[in-house]
């Protein structure tokens, strides 16, 4: 966002351009521009108020609570989500609605998407055991894992900055609704099969691990390390996934050589394939690869130097 | 004076981006930067042991961290993702008195000891921060002038901010900051801190080029020579299967490591730069800068 000088009298104006665009009449988005006299304390939502009561123009947007809890209104401001109802009004704002979501009209943008996608990953605690009174009892240690995933409102911050979520024919469910599997796979009284819908229905492992989402959080969910990532770990132990395969031969030929050879990491996730002769051949045509290391690759034993590597590492995975 | 840095090389400038070991030992001599090769120190896991286990990623970057406190000096990869790692671990290391405890009891069979006394740095901070502008132009022969670069930043050299915004080189954006030092053209576009998507291209290949291809196509449409990146598995996408991409505009664009861009402008040859092992062809590139430096010194 942009941090220059904030206006300090009541005098100043703050200068507004506006998206607007009714999908049902006009052929393509506008922006309208607007001058707001500046309060202390102003924060995006008393500026779109102001635009819709004093100025009286029907612009659309979307709020509810005004507390930083609904998650409702959402919007980008030069360039970057915010939140309109807590984050303060700039001097020079441009308002549009989030990315990677349908408009539904001027800076309302549509949740179905992502309630789909919610949906789809059974969303509800599954109980190992019927439920038997208030309060239930669950300690601070098997709360403590999901403390942070708890935060979210979603808002759909995340959902709207993630570059593979843009990609809309890739399948991947996103971080807000990996947030939401994630706080129940890791939730002990649930019986889910929650590593086989992350890995089939959320598509966690195309999660490119960017930290997009984390940058916009307006709670600071620490959402790759504390939701993706354990959801990652739990189709790891089930041998779920591509992903999967791909940290088990990463971690084999690491054990195996002293260090990580790609192109061998990517020969045992994927096998023998076309793509992989294809990029082998232009790889040693270009010499990203040396023939020396193919040949070392495919015959050497195992790397005496490696042994230490070995044994330090074992102690960690012996705990799996 | 001679500075002195424990090195990390990572398993890319290793294996398929040797070039980037080579060009920043290059680099390193010409400004009496002295990188001292960890030796048999493993790896850092990429995300791939963060996946498997929580204690064997910190066991894994706990070890290189000591490696190098054993040596007593700062810790230099030239690789985001290796950075990232080593960073978050020493951050959690020095402050989890439980997860140290941990690791220290595996590291003691090989009488290391994580201790928390050093940082861990990217070659370009040392280039940014430690040589600093200064030191930096007191080399420069070639000033990349009319260049016009395109940074490219890599994601896990920036993000989560909670771990790398205190990290961060000074000021300016490190990389846009260099370009400007070495006299080039900033190209402004749309990706320079974007995602180039390495993390999923053997498992999701199409999801990492369409990204990586909207990239290209930006700095392209606003008549970028090359890119430069201080992150090699960036390097390996955006080099390495460039010609596999749906792109917008086809033409080439050559990708540069860090070390070769700043190798260029203080002299170095191809050679000394390995710039023929790269998948796009970079000798139209260092033909338009050497006769460009040509021509104005000629003019003078």
């Amino acid at each position: 966002m942009n941090h220059s000088s904030k206006p300090t009298t009541e005098s100043d104006k703050i200068r507004v351009r506006i998206y607007r665009y009714d999908p049902a009449t006009d052929q393509e988005p506008r922006y309208d521009s607007f001058e707001v006299p500046y309060r202390p304390l102003m924060r995006i939502l008393d500026v779109l108020d102001y635009v819709h009561e004093t100025l009286q123009v029907d612009v659309g947007y979307r709020w509810l609570c005004t507390s930083k809890k609904c998650g409702t209104c959402g919007v980008n401001v030069n360039g970057s989500p915010a939140l309109a109802c807590w984050d303060e009004a700039l001097p020079e704002m441009v308002i549009e609605p989030l990315n990677n979501m349908t408009v539904v009209r001027d800076l309302v943008t549509s949740r179905d998407d992502y309630e789909k996608k919610l949906a789809q990953i059974s969303p509800l605690l599954i109980r190992k055991e019927p439920y038997r009174s208030f309060p239930e009892p669950i300690t601070e240690h098997d709360f403590a894992p999901t403390m942070h995933l708890r935060d979210c409102i979603q808002c759909l911050a995340c959902q709207s900055v993630c570059p593979v979520v843009a990609q809309t024919d890739s399948g991947f469910a996103g971080p807000a609704v990996l947030v939401a599997l994630s706080e129940l796979a890791q939730d002990p009284r649930d019986a889910g099969a929650r590593a086989q819908i992350a890995d089939e229905v959320a598509k966690v492992f195309k999660c490119v691990s960017c930290y997009e989402c984390e940058r916009v959080c307006p709670s600071e969910i620490p959402i790759v390390g504390e939701a993706i990532e354990p959801l990652k770990r739990l189709a790891y132990q089930q041998g779920r996934g591509i992903g999967s395969a791909r940290a088990r031969a990463f971690l084999d030929v690491v054990k195996q050589q002293g260090h990580v050879n790609g192109a061998l990491v990517a020969l045992r996730t994927k096998g023998i394939t076309f793509d992989t002769i294809r990029l082998a051949a232009r790889f040693i045509r270009r010499r990203k690869i040396d023939l020396p290391d193919i040949l070392g690759m495919l015959f050497r034993r195992r790397s005496k130097q490696a042994s230490a590597i070995r044994r330090a590492y074992q102690s960690s995975e012996a705990k799996q | 004076m001679k500075r002195r840095y424990a090195y990390f090389a990572g398993c890319s400038a290793k294996g398929t981006c040797r070039e980037l070991d080579l060009s920043t030992a290059s680099v390193s001599n010409l400004f009496d930067i002295e990188l001292i090769p960890l030796e048999n120190a493993g790896c850092t896991g990429a995300r791939e042991f963060r996946t498997i286990s929580e204690e064997l990623h910190l066991t894994a970057n706990g070890r290189i961290i000591a490696m190098a406190e054993a040596l007593g000096h700062d810790l230099v990869v030239v690789c985001d993702t290796c950075l990232l790692n080593l960073v978050e671990t020493n951050h959690r290391l020095r402050n989890d008195a439980a997860a140290r405890e941990l690791v220290n009891r595996t590291l003691a069979q090989e009488n290391l000891e994580f201790k928390g006394t050093i940082d861990v740095k990217h070659f370009l901070w040392v280039l940014t921060d430690d040589l600093g502008e200064a030191g930096l132009r007191a080399k420069i022969v070639r000033p990349l002038n009319g260049l016009r670069v395109a940074p490219f930043y890599g994601c896990h050299i920036q993000r989560p901010l909670s771990t790398l915004g205190k990290a961060k080189g000074n000021g300016k954006p490190a990389l846009d900051n260099l370009c400007e030092i070495l006299g080039a053209e900033v190209v402004q576009y749309a990706g320079a801190d974007k995602c180039c998507g390495f993390h999923v291209v053997t498992t999701a290949e199409t999801v990492a080029l369409q990204m990586s291809a909207s990239h290209l196509d930006n700095a392209a449409a606003q008549s970028a020579h090359c890119v430069v990146t201080p992150c090699p598995l960036c390097h390996t996408v955006l080099d390495g299967y460039q010609p596999d991409m749906k792109r917008r505009q086809p033409s080439d664009l050559p990708i540069l490591h860090v070390s070769q861009l700043v190798g260029i402008a203080v002299g170095l040859t191809s050679q000394d730069l390995a710039l023929s092992r790269h998948v796009i062809d970079c000798a139209d590139l260092m033909t338009h800068v050497v006769d460009r430096a040509q021509a104005t010194a000629i003019n003078r």
